[in-house]
């Protein structure tokens, strides 16, 4: 087993290296005629916020997709902790994400399920032998790491927006990754409740010394948590730089996001 | 958690529950078709079965007893029929029980009936052959049943036709008359005597007009004797005034019969006055009489002319005359 | 032009169907089985839908037996009554209405509940949540579905038959057992036993068209609302069809 792929406990003494966790090569993905990622290219390291800018349609969300094996991309290679997600049987590829988080854009909680159980969920499944103790003491702890430990016995549908999208939060920490992938976490959210989340995101960040792909139109959440900027247009990355250099940038096109 | 055992539990009794309306009604059909109870074989071997079929139910002596098993042909005419029994009506069930293939009610399914015979006779045994008993089917009772009714229809219907005959009929109140009774009644004799002579006649005649057209024989010569033919001719007109006589007596008795009959259907209330009248049933006695008389001579003329075979052609016609008048009073 | 599209449509359709039932027995009952959802699947699908089907199957056998019995005293015939109501809901009557009251309510309910976790990405963050979403909605809903219907047919029936019974006795007299040995004495193996492994086929219809048309929602309310009508129409079809077929089937191989 490669050394990356350390149980998410070890992760604590993990430090800011120039380690890349994501690698994206030549990526190709097309819906019937409808082409979305045409030769796209990324690379993430080690704990960095990469931000992924675009247009609505553009692709940004196949491509995360594509990162956590949701969808096989037509061409290119994947790389994600060394190991190719676009070549890995089911089991392998479920051991890989056991150790990525995927923020969803609608929160994807589990309608017939408790709080409980939908931070239990995760848990259960990937690590099948933990015992009942430690899955109590997990839970308790991300939910207090969203501050939402009373909501604990609720159905998602007694919870407002902010809240849900808090859950879910919690739900993709839950496993401690060493990657997360937010699918526009602050779509649809109150700017105020939107800056929380922001917050929110930084803090965990630093708790747990994760690396992230951020997909996001909100250019408040952009200026908040970006390392790197990543400018996706016509299926290939235009433009990519820390937020200040591209806000300076004079090019037309990449001008329009910053207006 | 607590929840989910619950409901587990609830799961568990509805399945069970499930499988139990299975098993009740696999035990309920098993026990009608003795799968689960001990049983053996008897055999019995039909000439048609009538659309018996392996399941259907076996009666002894009307009480279910078990299933047929199998069937099989034996040969064009033969079928043996395997049956199931209950052990527990194998000692009642003899070696000479008869065997028939019944019905269900009217229309149900088919059923072989064992039924006992009085005689005394030893327990049957696994395998026994029961002697079968010629099946009546539905079907053919039916169709008896159906010739037995229309024969019975027509006989009504004969006998009501003759009942409003009779009902209507003057003759009847005549008939009552126990002195023109007897009278009528030898008359009618002669009648049919006249009858069945003139039949015979006819039959002479005809062989004998065949032999004169081969101009065989004596006819065929007598023929061309012009004398003879003028005696002849004189013996036919007696003959005919004789007859004449006798058609004239029948008319008689005919038209006294007609107007009885006139007064009968006008409804006058004459007709009893005259049947009462012992006179005019004297009369009435009398013309009887005559036309006996007459048809008595008559006859004797046939009698003789049976002899004679020259005048069939003649006769013949005369005879079809007299013998559609004197039908007449007799109506 | 219509046609042909609606022609391709229909064959693009039923290609799908299949491959999403063969895709069931290639990966859905393979370890690792989800026992735990498996149960409280049976549990939703049968013990949850016992008081509705209970209640159609009661008013069922009650209403049939009020019905048949004027044509059946016409006849002089009205003794055999519960021969006549027995085989009708045993053979034909219990297992159809029930797997169409189960079309209803399961169908719909499978087409609506996979319809909204496609649309809202919940099947999403089940598959990144370690769980082979067909494993885990799709082979649990359906082996449910094809083991509940059955026993429910079987509840159904035996209630049916007591609904049967109260309408024999309104308008004459007749014990539960004398009944119940009239309905017997004229059913056979071969009633029961095409009857009720016909129901499993309708069951597993019903869960493989309620997961195939839930599983391929479009974007939307409007989506989830199409899967769960859709869902039911096609399976109550199918259910008319599979029937047919059964009978034909038993026919071939003189079961009847």
């Amino acid at each position: 087993m490669p050394t990356v792929l350390n149980t998410p406990s070890d992760e604590k003494t993990g430090t800011v290296t120039s380690k890349p966790v994501i690698v994206i090569e030549h990526l190709y993905k097309q819906f019937g005629r409808n082409v979305v990622l045409e030769d796209f290219s990324l690379t993430v390291y080690k704990e960095e916020n990469v931000v992924v800018l675009g247009k609505s349609g553009a692709g940004k969300s196949v491509l995360i997709k594509c990162v956590i094996g949701l969808l096989k991309p037509d061409k290119g290679n994947i790389m994600v902790l060394g190991e190719n997600v676009t070549a890995l049987n089911d089991d392998d590829l479920d051991r890989v994400r056991s150790k990525v988080g995927f923020l969803f854009q609608a929160n994807a909680l589990y309608d017939s399920m408790t709080v409980r159980e939908n931070l239990e969920f995760p848990l259960r499944r990937h690590w099948i032998n933990i015992s009942q103790k430690e899955v109590e003491k997990m839970v308790k702890e991300a939910l207090e790491n969203v501050a939402l430990l009373h909501t604990l016995d609720m159905m998602p549908s007694e919870l407002s927006g902010g809240m849900l999208k808090r859950i879910a939060l919690a739900r993709t920490l839950i496993l401690k990754p060493e990657i997360i992938l937010y699918d526009e976490p602050t779509t649809g959210l109150d700017p105020v409740t939107a800056r929380e989340i922001d917050q929110l995101i930084l803090k965990l960040q630093k708790k747990y010394h994760t690396s992230s792909i951020i997909i996001s139109h909100d250019m408040n959440c952009v200026k908040n948590i970006a390392d790197r900027v990543i400018l996706l247009l016509d299926g290939k990355c235009y433009a990519d730089g820390s937020y200040d250099e591209l806000e300076h940038s004079t090019d037309q096109k990449i001008k329009q996001f910053f207006e | 958690m607590a929840k989910q055992g619950e409901n587990n539990i609830k799961l568990g009794l509805f399945v069970l529950a499930g499988l139990l309306v299975l098993m009740v009604a696999f035990y309920m059909i098993g026990k009608n078709r003795n799968i689960f109870g001990s049983d053996f074989e008897l055999k019995a071997r039909f000439s048609s079965l009538n659309g018996l079929m392996e399941g259907n139910n076996v009666l002894f002596s009307g009480i279910q007893a078990g299933t047929v098993k199998s069937i099989e042909m034996v040969n064009d005419t033969t079928i043996e029929v395997t049956l199931q029994i209950d052990s527990k009506v194998k000692s009642f069930i003899h070696k000479n029980a008869l065997a028939a293939i019944g019905t269900e009610g009217l229309m149900g399914n088919k059923v072989v009936n064992i039924q006992p015979v009085k005689a005394a006779s030893f327990s049957v045994s696994n395998g026994d052959m029961l002697t079968a008993q010629k099946l009546i089917s539905t079907e053919e009772m039916l169709q008896t049943l159906s010739k037995t009714n229309n024969n019975i229809a027509s006989i009504s219907e004969a006998l009501k036709a003759t009942v409003l005959r009779l009902d209507s009929s003057a003759i009847f109140d005549i008939l009552n008359d126990k002195t023109i009774g007897p009278s009528l009644k030898s008359s009618l004799g002669n009648i049919n005597k006249a009858s069945k002579n003139a039949s015979d006649m006819t039959m002479g005649l005809n062989e004998l007009v065949t032999q004169i057209k081969q101009g065989k024989g004596a006819a065929g010569l007598l023929l061309t004797d012009t004398a003879f033919a003028g005696n002849l001719k004189q013996a036919i007109t007696k003959l005919k005034s004789a007859s004449d006589n006798a058609n004239k007596l029948t008319l008689q008795a005919n038209m006294i019969m007609t107007s009885v009959n006139h007064d009968m259907n006008d409804g006058h209330g004459t007709l009893h006055a005259l049947l009462k009248d012992s006179l005019i049933a004297r009369k009435i006695s009398i013309s009887l009489d005559n036309v006996m008389k007459g048809t008595d001579g008559f006859n004797q003329n046939m009698e003789a002319l049976k002899h004679n075979f020259f005048f069939k052609g003649y006769f013949k016609d005369l005879e079809k005359k007299k013998q559609a008048n004197k039908a007449l009073p007799v109506q | 032009m219509s046609l042909i599209t609606n022609t391709e449509d229909f064959l693009e359709q039923t290609g799908k169907i299949s491959r999403f039932a063969g895709h069931f027995f290639s990966h859905g009952i393979k370890p690792r089985f989800e026992i735990k959802e498996l149960l409280s699947q049976c549990y939703l699908i049968g013990y949850k839908s016992f008081p509705l089907v209970g209640l159609t199957g009661f008013i069922m056998g009650l209403v049939l037996t009020m019905q048949l019995r004027p044509s059946l005293v016409s006849y002089g015939v009205q003794s055999e009554l519960p021969v006549m109501v027995g085989i009708a809901i045993v053979r034909e009557i219990g297992p159809v209405i029930t797997a169409l009251i189960f079309a209803g309510k399961i169908g719909s309910s499978i087409g609506a509940e996979l319809g909204s976790m496609k649309v809202t990405e919940q099947i999403d963050a089940m598959e990144v949540s370690g769980t082979n979403p067909y494993k885990y909605l799709v082979a649990t809903r359906v082996v449910a579905t094809t083991l509940m219907l059955p026993i429910l047919t079987l509840l159904g029936d035996a209630i049916s038959l007591f609904g049967a019974y109260i309408g024999v006795n309104i308008s004459s007299v007749t014990s539960l057992r004398f009944f119940f040995t009239q309905v017997f004495q004229s059913l056979t193996y071969s009633d029961i036993v095409p009857a009720v492994i016909k129901t499993l086929f309708f069951g597993f219809a019903v869960g493989i068209i309620g997961c195939y048309k839930g599983f391929n929602s479009t974007k939307g309310t409007q989506g989830v609302g199409i899967s769960a009508n859709s869902a039911v129409v096609l399976s109550s079809v199918l259910i008319f069809i599979i029937d047919l077929l059964t009978v034909q089937l038993t026919n071939l191989i003189g079961l009847n």
